[in-house]
């Protein structure tokens, strides 16, 4: 025994060296491999085209990172998710409930509403609904005279309805004076509460997670339907639309815009920022005492909890962590489309696990990288663009992305074995 | 590894394998005559539903004739997916096409969008739906959907004649379309036919045949004994409507009117259940915007407005050859 010693002692470094630069391979370099080959398929193909050669342009670059950083930053999320052994169905729908939440408070003017308990365009319609019943009554009183019936009860109502509007035409006057000083908080506040609504949502499928001891799929798969609802609710069934002009303010509406005037240094901003957000998950991950406990929730959630791991609330932080990115992910949607609507998010949980996959995460918990999912989401966005360029149909594209992602699972399922060799 | 790459390489020679074939399908169009050769980016709201391949077989007819036009047809993956959709514009500016005809999925979130393809030097024509800024865009391609209201209130007055009390089931607020049906048949039936009263006209439908039907149940049954007609605004609408008709068994007792198509709606027609239904014209929809936008290509000046005819459907003329081609328009097939 003592004999045979030095030689392991030998011996393990160099394999350990190994494996680790074979995992490498496997998990960053591996997407990032694919994805070389994606653009570099597309590029060929379209330059084969009679009036190609527009692929292999900044412009088309700059275009697919703003197409893909939605699903990006709330892949960032998902991944964290996956790599703790969880997942998230209703990554897709919270993020809708985010943005229909942002813009319903940019809509409301929600500083005002909430230091004045009502806002200018709340009062006015009030005065108008007021207005139109007066009309009406007056008109009834017409008639009622004109056939010499009983018009007292008329005329009482009408003394109440004109009181009713001196009363509101004194609360308009208040309330344009609130809203001249705290108007301009309004777009902060919003930011706020839909990041705030991402983040809530993450807390409550952590907790239910957690407490209820269901599995995520099937949590998740509820609150899904949880979400759209509530903001179905927000938005009273349509689409939520704040004035363009005079509500969203530029910044915003330019967040994630490719037109030269909103670029900052050749990107839009939000795409820097899913940039800088990427970097801080994957330094909180790597060098984070929470990060190592992401991973070994994942990788074995017994001896996780063996170790002194408090389960519990590290699944709490991970999905709220995550609702976290979910909310920024509102906010991107909702620079892109400049409306709230409660039905834009669904389907999009399966583009933002699959961004995880394809970039190495494993479903079946304790892998997976910041890197590997961005490029994952820059793999599907370059198909989805390149497909479009090439004047491909969406069955082929569909087609497309549907053997990408089975070919990123089969990777998986190999490398597993591999390593369980 | 050697083997997943090798994986990875027959995935993507498959899909190569099924983008070559395809080409050649999408690249057929067009060759002879003309003397430029245009690419014409056509982008619906969604590919699945009828309607869409209609519209796409009228656009396909306008280039067949034209001969020097290629359409690329393309809508988001899902339907009503309005960041799909805005994806796709970006695609097409992206690779330089020199038009694109577009029914955009949100009146207002397309906006910036449409801005941003003018910036770059492609024309944008507006077709089906319209946008909350049209400063941008060449023209707008649709059926007038006030005068389709206001069809429907004549068939009803005709029907009801000129006397009786009728509901009006509206679809869904700041839907622009069916608010312009709305407004044409309240407008057009309130002028024309004095001695009719509305029972109700602010009552939504919502967006689902279920939660029309939930609605218009209500409705039939609140007013079961004054109604005499009912109008409803579109299709999901409608087949709420004959739904809630068959479940409070008036159904042929109440005239009905319904707007646009589908195959229950076409039966009722038949048997009398149905007594109207106002028709858009789809395949001239595409074929329109795309004549608008090769007008436009080659330098002359159109109309803000170019209207694609509304028509009604009776139980008299459904068997006429111009009702059988509107009720059963043609689709696109490869």
């Amino acid at each position: 025994m003592s004999g045979a010693q030095p030689k392991p002692t030998e011996d393990t470094p160099r394999l350990a060296k190994h494996a680790y630069v074979t995992r490498l391979l496997g998990t960053a370099l591996g997407p990032f491999l694919a994805l070389g080959i994606v653009v570099l398929f597309f590029a060929v193909a379209d330059s084969m085209q009679d009036d190609g050669g527009a692929f292999m342009t900044v412009r088309n670059f700059r275009t697919i990172s703003a197409q893909t950083a939605t699903v990006a930053v709330a892949a960032l999320g998902m991944t964290v998710i996956i790599i703790a052994g969880g997942i998230d169905l209703s990554a897709g729908t919270a993020l809708a409930l985010c943005a229909t939440v942002l813009a319903w408070s940019l809509k409301e003017d929600v500083a005002v509403l909430v230091v004045a308990g009502n806002n200018v365009q709340g009062v006015e319609s009030e005065i108008e609904e007021l207005q139109e019943k007066l009309d009406r009554v007056t008109r009834e009183i017409d008639r009622k005279e004109a056939t010499d019936s009983d018009t007292t009860e008329a005329m009482e109502e009408r003394d109440t309805l004109e009181k009713g509007i001196a009363a509101q035409q004194e609360e308009l006057k208040r309330v344009t004076k609130i809203a001249a000083s705290t108007s301009r908080y309004s777009p902060t506040l919003a930011l706020a509460l839909g990041i705030g609504a991402g983040c809530l949502c993450g807390f409550v499928n952590g907790f239910l997670i957690s407490y209820l001891r269901v599995v995520p799929f099937i949590v998740t798969l509820g609150t899904m339907r949880l979400y759209l609802g509530v903001s179905k609710q927000i938005a009273s069934e349509t689409t939520v639309r704040p004035d363009r002009e005079t509500q969203v303010p530029e910044w915003l509406g330019d967040f994630l815009s490719i037109r030269g005037k909103a670029l900052w240094a050749g990107l839009p901003i939000g795409v820097w920022l899913t940039l800088v957000l990427a970097l801080l998950l994957a330094a909180v991950l790597r060098y984070t005492v929470f990060g190592r406990y992401v991973f070994a929730l994942g990788s074995n959630e017994t001896t996780a909890r063996l170790c002194g791991i408090n389960v519990r609330w590290n699944k709490i932080a991970v999905y709220t962590l995550a609702g976290f990115f979910v909310g920024i992910a509102g906010l991107y949607q909702f620079s892109r489309l400049s409306v709230g609507n409660p039905t834009s998010g669904i389907g999009l949980e399966l583009n933002i696990i699959a961004a995880v996959v394809i970039g190495g995460g494993s479903l079946s918990g304790g892998r997976g990288s910041v890197l590997g999912t961005l490029t994952g989401a820059a793999i599907m966005a370059v198909i989805t663009s390149g497909c479009t360029q090439l004047g491909l149909k969406n069955p082929v594209q569909d087609i497309i992305l549907g053997i990408i992602i089975v070919a990123a699972v089969t990777l998986d399922q190999l490398r597993q074995r591999r390593f369980a060799d | 590894m050697m083997r997943s790459r090798f994986l990875f390489m027959t995935a993507l020679c498959v899909s190569l394998g099924c983008s070559k074939s395809s080409d050649n399908g999408s690249g057929s169009a067009g060759g002879s005559g003309g003397d430029k050769q245009y690419q014409i980016a056509v982008i619906p709201k969604g590919t699945t539903h009828e309607f869409w391949k209609s519209v796409h077989a009228g656009a396909q007819n306008a280039a067949e004739e034209l001969g020097n036009v290629e359409v690329l047809w393309k809508g988001p993956l899902q339907e009503s997916d309005r960041d799909g959709q805005i994806a796709v514009v970006q695609d097409f500016i992206t690779k330089g096409v020199d038009g694109i005809c577009l029914a955009p999925l949100d009146s207002q979130a397309l906006v910036p969008y449409v801005e941003e393809a003018k910036e770059e030097g492609v024309p944008v024509v507006v077709f089906d739906s319209g946008l909350d800024d049209e400063s941008n865009i060449v023209t707008y391609v649709a059926t007038k959907n006030y005068n389709g209201g206001a069809l429907a209130a004549r068939r009803m007055g005709e029907l009801l004649e000129g006397k009786g009390q009728v509901i009006l089931m509206r679809y869904t607020p700041g839907s622009e379309s069916t608010t312009q049906r709305e407004e044409g048949f309240l407008e057009t039936l309130r002028k024309d036919f004095p001695q009719i009263e509305f029972l109700t006209t602010d009552e939504y439908g919502g967006t689902t045949p279920e939660s029309s039907l939930d609605k218009a149940t209500q409705l039939l049954e609140k007013f079961k004994d004054e109604v005499d007609g009912i109008f409803a605004v579109c299709e999901p609408n409608a087949t709420g409507v004959l739904g809630a008709l068959e479940e409070t068994e008036l159904a042929g007792k109440v005239k009905f009117v319904a707007f646009d198509p589908n195959a229950p709606l076409v039966k009722g027609l038949a048997d009398g259940t149905v007594h109207g239904i106002v028709l858009q014209d789809p395949v001239t929809m595409g074929y329109e915007a795309v004549m608008a936008m090769v007008q436009h290509l080659e330098g002359n000046s159109l109309e803000k407005r170019i209207g694609t005819g509304e028509y009604i459907a009776t139980p008299e003329n459904m068997n006429t050859d111009e009702m059988k081609t509107l009720l059963n328009p043609e689709q696109f097939e490869d």
